[in-house]
């Protein structure tokens, strides 16, 4: 086979990401990762333009009450409140992931490399890695139910 | 700049906004409730107040560097062509400056800005 074919046989791209073929904890959280971080940056873009209504939108010139209420009044609704929270929960598992990623690249979460054998588990991966990814989960969904409290209780 | 140290960038960002967006969002549900945190005379307030507005002002660069770089890393993992790799870093910096742009403008107009429309 050319080395061309080769490449390109080998080149999937994001079905890659999409597969959960053989996937473990690990490669969940590597998808998850990148999938959260894309979501989050399109809010932050999308939050960038309904801030700028404070001061009257792309064409105000200082502080606007009125194009403040709104923009209010399009987004501050159940909706609205629903999308917060899913950010919430995405933004809880990205940062607490990130520092995960963070410890593994300093080799802080991370076993010394040995010799692969039979069932052929990663060695390399450290029990910290599981613990943490887990946390980032649980971390997650309990921030989720903070933002909940918080937009549909009046908590806070 | 190589890309060891666009990894460092990614990572000092990380750090940097673990941190500020957890202040945001104290701000936003814990120290305030929420409605009082979204009401205009408390922004107001906070935009005028010259330390939450440099903070929010750190913010917006924190998260949209870490943001647009995150993108540019997951885009050179799919294809490592040098072509591709030029127009995806371009493509960054122009992003992370047309967006900081105009946040900051936001920041700027709500500071300095004339009376309330």
């Amino acid at each position: 086979m050319a080395v061309g074919e080769e490449k390109a046989k080998n080149r999937r791209g994001i079905r890659a990401w999409l597969s959960p073929y053989h996937y473990n904890a690990e490669r969940w959280a590597y998808f998850f990762q990148r999938v959260t971080g894309v979501a989050i940056l399109l809010y932050v873009l999308g939050h960038l333009g309904d801030t700028s209504f404070f001061v009257g939108g792309p064409t105000g010139t200082g502080p606007s009450p009125s194009a403040w209420a709104f923009i209010g009044s399009i987004f501050e609704n159940s909706f609205g409140h629903l999308i917060l929270i899913l950010v919430v929960l995405v933004l809880f598992f990205h940062g607490v992931n990130g520092v995960r990623l963070i410890l593994a690249e300093l080799g802080v979460i991370l076993r010394k490399p040995s010799a692969i054998e039979y069932p052929y588990k990663p060695k390399g991966l450290g029990f910290g890695q599981k613990v943490l990814i887990y946390a980032a989960v649980a971390i997650a969904v309990a921030a989720a139910v903070w933002a909940f409290l918080v937009l549909f209780e009046g908590m806070g | 700049m190589k890309e060891s140290r666009l990894m460092l960038v990614q990572y000092a960002t990380a750090v940097a906004a673990v941190a500020l967006v957890s202040i945001h969002l104290v701000m936003q549900g814990v120290i305030y409730p929420y409605a009082t945190a979204i009401s205009y005379n408390n922004i107001l307030s906070i935009y005028k107040n010259g330390f939450y507005a440099i903070f929010l002002e750190a913010l917006l660069v924190v998260v949209l560097v870490h943001g647009f770089n995150g993108v540019r890393i997951i885009l050179n993992e799919f294809r490592q062509t040098k072509p591709w790799a030029i127009w995806v870093d371009a493509g960054t910096v122009l992003a992370i400056i047309v967006t900081v742009a105009y946040g900051t403008r936001t920041v700027i107009l709500a500071v300095f800005g004339g009376a309330p429309a």
